[in-house]
């Protein structure tokens, strides 16, 4: 990103690390607190578009790192020229154990079918979001699938190995 | 005789009719630069829906459905096919008329209790485009009455054996090019395919339709299209003194409407709509007035 | 000739028909569909073989599974198969039907398809080639001519357990039985009651 919005970050906000993603993107950590003023402060600089919201699960630190992926694709200033081809990647961590955070659907509203995927795969409690229901699963899982923690060859066993064959059936 | 007759007209038709719907898929299949299937395959298809153990939802279902087979049956025995003619003193261009209608009320009333949205869509697309295509027809039929002064198709036949063919000797020509805009819409191919659209609406009225309903709606989509192409050749093209040469200019006809089906693509129904009332419309009327000139 | 030939001469139009007029409903599953518009365009002309794709499961005749089967489709899966008209044909596509292929430890597909509706015939391939598609149609031939492609017959004689199977794997299902299911444990103890008795 170039070095106005730098400055104006460095400015806002105290607990910022900045560093250079792959591609020319840039991502910012955040503690968990910030990001929600961190992102309409995004907004308002012209990071119109949420990409995606995404999240890694590292079981031996016991957090998971909530990604979220905004660009400015949409602006047409000479002063954001450069950021037109690329993406700021804001990460921010929140406890394993009890997950839940603070759903971001006031500052882009579009983020309301990554929030339910996230609830559905990871398990993570997103307040505030009006219609967390599962969006691609249809079934109940003893852990939420994605987890690093969940048996997927134990379960496969016992669901879906275990259904009787009907290649001799019994009269 | 006269009983021979009466069987040997629909029988006739159907086997035409069918090998027309052959000959459909072969000509199209050829046109795309690919072998199509053999001539027979519609045969093969009715033959294996008819063995098909169908689903019927109901009894207005399958009453629909044959009624509207029922009515193209009929209506051929009206039709002057060569010489055989079974019913030829009674009505002629007054019952085909009529009489074609027919078989758009028998689809809608089976595809009423299908409860399809599909059905419905479909349905509506077809009565809408009967309304469309009734306009122009009903004044080309009444340039053709007033021409030959009678309403009698045997008639209209025997008077062009002497004066020659109607579309190319006498001012009936300007109809005849109207009828020849509106043959795409009669006999259904594109660019007035919407009725029957597959990809659209996962074929129309035809869509809750499966084994031996799906043989019926086939048999009676090829007596259709061989109504709307006899009818042609006999007001215009001068009928025949033998059902061969009849055939032959049936398929001469009917290949033409097979490459406007192989080049145009399909026209939304307000779209056909409008094209149906404006230019065919206007031919067929200025035809009438040309024929009621000529003829004071 | 005896009776038996008279029959089977009488039926053999009957049987040439299902063997030269297949229609596939045109449900499009998974990777492998992406394979079939080719086969059934200019250049693949299976028009020839008389297969057809048509767009409704009741004008069909033959059953496609061109890809893995997530939960959610076998739902959509069992519904279009118990809507076509008997006799039909079903082929699996591709190796995700066969033995879970490359899904074959996801928390979501299910594997054996052959387990909740019956099969009458495998493509291997991941993605089979469009010639491939057409060995199998002469296969299926084959095998219609010797009367051994009896999916639907089997799926008739079966059914409680096809559906015992189907409930297992989606809970209970909102569509009510195709063919009526009987009671067999009151057989079974009227059976075991005899035996005590003597």
């Amino acid at each position: 990103m170039n070095d106005a919005l730098r400055k104006k970050l460095s400015s806002t906000f105290s607990d910022l690390q900045i560093t250079a993603a792959g591609d020319g993107d840039t991502s910012i950590t955040v503690p968990k607190g910030s990001l929600m003023s961190l992102l309409s402060f995004l907004k308002s600089q012209g990071y119109e578009h949420l990409g995606l919201i995404s999240c890694v699960d590292w079981v031996e630190q016991k957090e998971f790192e909530l990604i979220y992926i905004v660009s400015a694709y949409m602006s047409r200033d000479h002063e954001h020229g450069e950021q037109e081809r690329s993406s700021i990647i804001v990460k921010t961590r929140i406890s394993r154990e009890e997950p839940r955070f603070l759903t971001v659907i006031p500052v882009y509203g579009n983020a309301e079918p990554y929030e339910r995927e996230l609830h559905e795969l990871f398990g993570i409690h997103f307040e505030g979001h009006p219609r967390l229901i599962p969006l691609l699963l249809e079934r109940e899982y003893p852990v939420p699938p994605f987890r690093k923690d969940f048996d997927t060859r134990k379960y496969v066993k016992e669901v879906f190995d275990s259904v009787p064959s009907l290649e001799d059936p019994e009269e | 005789m006269q009983i021979l007759e009466f069987i040997l007209s629909p029988l006739m038709a159907l086997v035409i009719g069918i090998l027309f719907l052959g000959l459909s898929r072969k000509i199209m299949a050829r046109i795309h630069w690919r072998y199509g299937p053999p001539l027979a395959q519609p045969l093969i298809d009715i033959i294996r829906l008819f063995s098909q153990r169908s689903i019927s939802h109901g009894r207005l279902f399958s009453a629909g459905l044959v009624f509207a087979l029922a009515g193209s049956v009929v209506l051929i025995l009206f039709l002057p096919i060569g010489r055989i003619a079974p019913l030829s003193g009674s009505g002629g261009l007054l019952v085909i008329l009529y009489m074609m209608l027919l078989s758009p009320l028998g689809m809608a009333l089976s595809g009423g209790q299908a409860a399809n949205p599909n059905t419905s869509i479909g349905i509506s697309r077809k009565l809408l485009l009967t309304l469309g295509y009734e306009v122009p027809f009903v004044l080309i039929l009444l340039a053709v009455m007033t021409h030959f002064e009678t309403i009698s198709i045997v008639g209209i036949v025997e008077r062009q054996q002497q004066t020659g063919w109607a579309l190319f000797t006498s001012s009936l020509c300007i109809p005849g090019i109207a009828y020849l805009l509106i043959l795409p819409a009669i006999l259904g191919i594109r660019p007035f395919e919407m009725v029957k659209a597959a990809q659209e609406i996962a074929s129309g009225p035809m869509v809750e339709y499966g084994g031996q309903f799906l043989a019926l709606a086939t048999i009676q989509h090829a007596l259709s299209e061989f109504i709307g192409i006899a009818l042609f050749v006999n007001l215009f093209l001068g009928g025949a003194g033998n059902p061969l040469i009849f055939f032959i200019k049936m398929l001469v006809v009917f290949s033409l409407g097979l490459f406007v089906n192989a080049a145009l693509p399909r026209l939304r129904i307000e779209q056909a709509i409008r094209y149906l009332w404006r230019w065919p419309t206007l031919i067929a009327f200025v035809g009438l007035i040309v024929v009621l000139i000529i003829r004071r | 000739m005896d009776r038996n030939q008279l029959i089977k001469w009488l039926k053999a139009p009957v049987k040439m028909s299902h063997k030269y007029s297949l229609h596939a409903v045109y449900f499009c599953t998974g990777c492998g569909i992406i394979e079939v518009p080719p086969v059934i365009t200019a250049r693949w002309d299976a028009e020839r073989f008389g297969v057809l794709p048509v767009a409704t499961p009741r004008q069909a005749n033959l059953f496609l599974i061109t890809g893995y089967v997530s939960v959610k489709t076998l739902r959509a899966i069992i519904r279009t198969y118990e809507q076509m008209p008997v006799p039909n044909y079903t082929v699996g596509f591709g190796s995700c039907p066969i033995n879970g292929g490359m899904y074959w430890d996801s928390y979501n597909t299910i594997k054996h398809l052959d387990k909740y509706i019956p099969i009458d015939g495998w493509i291997a391939g991941c993605m089979p080639r469009p010639e491939a598609i057409f060995v199998a149609v002469t296969h299926l031939w084959t095998l219609i001519d010797k009367d051994m492609a009896d999916g639907y017959k089997r799926y008739r004689k079966h059914y409680r357990l096809y559906r015992a199977n189907q409930e297992r794997v989606l809970g209970k299902l909102e569509w009510p039985p195709l063919y009526p299911i009987e009671e067999r444990d009151e057989r079974r103890t009227q059976e075991k009651a005899v035996v005590d008795v003597q």
